[in-house]
């Protein structure tokens, strides 16, 4: 569980930092730290996901420079809400982990949102919404669509080897 | 379980409302603070493995291009080698041309420029093929020269294309003399593709390694004058009658590849319209 843990907040971050500059397509990069998060959470249940969540946002928001606990908080809410309901959703078609993840993400900005305006910090909703939050939205579905795909893939193969 | 996962929830949402708080209530800085205490061994570790990965990437990438580079510049190198000798044979070919012409506009002999197309080189045959044949007015034993001297003569004319039998060839015989002495002989070819002057041991005075040999016009065939190979050693047969001075011919024959072949008058002496050096 640890080392899990400790594997996703590195991971994640590491592949933030790594990856996420060079998948910037029309300078929309991709939220690897949520992906990562969701991805475990869904398989490990709503407690990694809360830590896990809580962990890489805090990374992230000592990192990026804002408001520390935002994206701490709204992480840890996306595993904890995927941990719980994870069991109960079927995950396996990427018909459904697109807009899946497309939602998460947009759930996940539109948290964020209400939690820098709770705190009167200063971000236009329009704006944030159009140029940030659906763009890296859409572009998450994609990426963790294909990670999945990808991991799917791996355990598969394994599998056959095995 | 339920409790405790709430539970945890809950923590976690205490303790970002926490730092949220303490943050917008100015005391930034603290919150800041003890969020470094946690973050910043992981961000330090994080900023490593980043460098370093970021680092073999770089390596990687450095190397995909130095390699695409290289292969870009060696088919360069290659098309400019092919380039280059495109335009070293083109020079060579006009400075080869230059010297025909010029030979061709110096001499006081009707001539007809030829391109040497094809060489026998068997050993029993030696000869070349002209470019100049029956339709250009070209007559069997026509005398071929090149800017160095003599090639030999048209021994048979065809359409479009003539056979030069060189001087090389051991059928060969050409009317010549030593320029020096003016010591008269003949000029033969061996089978081995040398050439010799076979002269009447009498008439063997004062001869020297690197004295010239020229035909001598006698028979009407070529013209009087013309260079054809310089003495290399003398083989003195001693009470014979015949004694032969090996020649080195003035004409690479293999190397050829303009001529000009005399169609008109051929009892002129041309001896004054060759360099002596060659």
């Amino acid at each position: 569980m640890r080392g899990l843990l400790a594997l996703t907040v590195f991971g994640g971050g590491i592949a933030h930092a790594t990856l996420a500059p060079a998948l910037r397509i029309a300078d929309v990069a991709p939220d690897i730290p949520l992906i990562v998060v969701v991805l475990l959470a869904l398989r490990r249940g709503s407690e990694f996901g809360c830590i896990g969540g809580f962990a890489a946002g805090l990374l992230q928001d000592a990192a990026g420079g804002g408001l520390i606990g935002v994206q701490a908080l709204t992480k840890a809410l996306v595993g904890f809400g995927i941990g719980t309901l994870g069991a109960r959703l079927r995950v396996t078609q990427p018909l459904v982990q697109v807009p899946g993840l497309v939602f998460l993400s947009v759930a996940e900005g539109l948290v964020r949102f209400a939690l820098l305006k709770l705190f009167h910090f200063p971000a236009p909703f329009v704006e944030l919404m159009s140029y940030v939050v659906l763009p890296q939205a859409l572009y998450n579905g994609f990426l963790g669509a294909a990670l999945v795909l990808a991991l799917a893939w791996t355990e598969a193969r394994q599998r056959d080897v095995s | 379980m339920k409790i405790r996962r709430l539970a945890l929830l809950g923590s976690v949402i205490v303790v970002c409302l926490f730092l949220l708080t303490i943050q917008t209530r100015g005391h930034a800085s603290r919150a800041a603070d003890l969020l470094a205490m946690v973050t910043t061994p992981v961000q330090k570790s994080l900023a490593v493995v980043h460098r370093g990965a970021f680092g073999l990437w770089s390596i990687y990438v450095d190397w995909k291009n130095v390699r695409g580079e290289n292969r870009r510049l060696r088919e360069e190198i290659q098309r400019l080698r092919v380039e280059a000798l495109a335009v070293t044979e083109t020079a060579e070919e006009n400075r080869r041309l230059r010297r025909l012409l010029d030979l061709r506009a110096r001499l006081p002999l009707e001539t007809l420029p030829g391109e040497i197309i094809a060489r026998e080189w068997g050993g029993w045959v030696r000869s070349l093929t002209v470019n100049r044949g029956r339709g250009d007015d070209v007559r069997r034993l026509t005398a071929v020269i090149s800017p160095d001297g003599l090639v030999g003569r048209v021994v048979d004319v065809r359409p479009g294309v003539s056979v030069v039998q060189v001087l090389t060839d051991p059928a060969s015989t050409v009317g010549a003399h030593l320029l020096r002495t003016r010591t008269p002989g003949i000029v033969e070819g061996e089978p081995r593709g040398t050439i010799r002057f076979k002269y009447m041991a009498r008439d063997a005075v004062g001869f020297q390694i690197g004295d010239l040999v020229v035909t001598s016009g006698l028979g009407g065939m070529f013209p009087r004058g013309i260079p054809i190979g310089r003495v290399r050693a003398i083989d003195d047969r001693g009470a014979a009658l015949f004694s032969y001075a090996h020649l080195t011919p003035v004409v690479d024959f293999a190397r050829i590849d303009e001529v000009l072949l005399v169609t008109g008058d051929r009892m002129q002496d041309v001896t004054a319209y060759f360099s002596r050096g060659g």
